[in-house]
């Protein structure tokens, strides 16, 4: 999964749909741990477009 | 200096988490609550828009300093463009800053004695024998343990209070409005009617509103789900149609599954959005929140008196919140999973039936002939009956 950093705006929605728990929102942005499946949920429900599934 | 043994913790420091904090600490226990954030109601996550309902249950009278409009009905706009106005019951109400509100609720909170940490954030709960007993918090750089009786996890859809507690899986998409909105200043609206615009164009399986604040400025947002462009994308397009300025875009994500399976663990309860405590059909919380959070603070504070915060003890705050709630957000549930059904065709004739109808005395044969004439609502109504 790719972020694209200047489009998060913080919302943590991405958080919540994560099956793996990996998501997590950092002050300075949003960090995925490695173990990242590449299901696409976080992308689907993100309001601004910050995760890239084809990265 | 800040005490490192409570009787109640709260994380969130939202509507949840000063309702919970603000009634456990008028019931005489000793509370903290904790945000994340430096400041208290910022970022808006919100439409604004609350019922007199939950000012009763706050006890508190809904104060000029974040009121900004009071609304009586809501103009509900088909597909097609068809419109159907609706007064009074859930559309009516106030249009408040969250932003002021939530803060004046921290601090009456603040005032009936619940302490405050700002900027920290939970990073883990202490879990003894299997029972909650208090968090671990950073602030600064600087980690910190901080036992209690019971916490009260209020922090908001990105919960993660309520899976280190063990009490809740991830959320599928299908069940998260992602939203989007802007607070627009010239915009010609009503001030009195909430605006509310269905179709697949305009907001897939959600909807786009508007909520005047008066004097021209109004949110503008929407909440769709399942789509492969972004909410952002959908209400861009919309708004570029309108010659109005916006002076602020908020984000987030609702969740419309209705509450989880279980809100409640040994010395652990959670509330509001973390909880799905949200109407799955119209995504307003505010009310449910405040509903069931009071509950929470009372019930864990009485925990504390009777020195008994097991599961068994504050299985309470749930039958008490079901009881109150529970049935409605059933009940919408399933007409969310209706209505997500719908397609525009079914949505423009529904409302060409509604319109053509007395709503307060819409007869049986009257509806069964409608549906008779559209197959695909037949089809909706029977499997769900």
């Amino acid at each position: 999964m790719d972020i694209i950093q200047e489009n998060c705006g913080y919302c943590g929605t991405c958080v919540c749909v994560c099956p793996e728990n990996v998501i997590e929102l950092e002050e300075n942005g949003l960090i995925i741990k490695d173990r990242c499946t590449e299901c696409g949920n976080c992308a689907i429900v993100c309001p601004l477009g910050a995760l890239n599934p084809e990265g | 200096m800040k005490k490192l043994k409570y009787d109640v913790i709260v994380v969130g420091g939202r509507i949840g988490g000063s309702t919970a904090s603000l009634f456990a600490s008028k019931s005489d226990v000793d509370v903290l609550m904790i945000e994340k954030r430096q400041e208290i109601g910022s970022p808006v996550q919100c439409a604004e828009g609350v019922t007199y309902g939950a000012f009763e249950t706050l006890e508190i009278e809904p104060s000029e300093r974040y009121v900004r409009t009071r609304v009586k009905g809501a103009h509900i706009h088909a597909p097609d463009g068809r419109r159907i106005s609706y007064e009074g019951g859930i559309a009516q109400g106030l249009i408040i800053d969250r932003k002021i509100f939530d803060k004046e609720l921290a601090i009456e909170s603040a005032k009936a004695g619940t302490d405050i940490m700002l900027k920290t954030s939970v990073k883990d709960l202490i879990i003894k024998d299997h029972k909650v007993c208090g968090v671990v918090a950073k602030h600064l750089g600087k980690t910190i343990e901080i036992h209690s009786d019971v916490v009260i996890g209020a922090d908001g859809v990105e919960s993660n209070m309520a899976r280190y507690a063990g009490i809740e899986a991830y959320r599928d998409p299908k069940n998260i409005a992602s939203c989007a909105q802007y607070e627009l200043v010239g915009i010609d609206v009503d001030p009195e009617y909430l605006e509310f615009y269905f179709g697949s164009k305009i907001a897939p399986k959600g909807y786009l509103w508007i909520f005047p604040k008066g004097d021209g400025v109004a949110n503008v947002g929407l909440g769709i789900r399942g789509t492969v462009d972004n909410a952002i994308d959908y209400l861009n397009r919309y708004v570029s149609k309108l010659d109005a300025t916006p002076v602020e875009l908020n984000i987030g994500g609702v969740p419309v599954s209705g509450p989880i399976e279980k809100t409640y663990t040994d010395g652990f309860l959670v509330v509001g959005d973390a909880a799905g405590q949200v109407d799955p059909i119209t995504g307003g919380g505010i009310h449910t929140t405040i509903s069931c959070a009071r509950i929470a603070g009372e019930v864990a504070a009485e925990s504390v008196k009777m020195e008994d915060s097991s599961a068994q003890f504050l299985k309470n705050y749930e039958s008490k919140w079901r009881q109150d709630i529970g049935k409605t957000l059933d009940n919408s549930v399933k007409y969310r999973k209706m209505a997500d059904k719908l397609n525009d065709k079914d949505m423009n004739a529904l409302a060409e039936f509604i319109e053509t109808q007395d709503i307060e005395a819409i007869s049986k044969i009257s509806v069964l002939k409608f549906v008779g004439k559209h197959p695909n609502l037949m089809k909706i109504l029977t499997e769900i009956l």
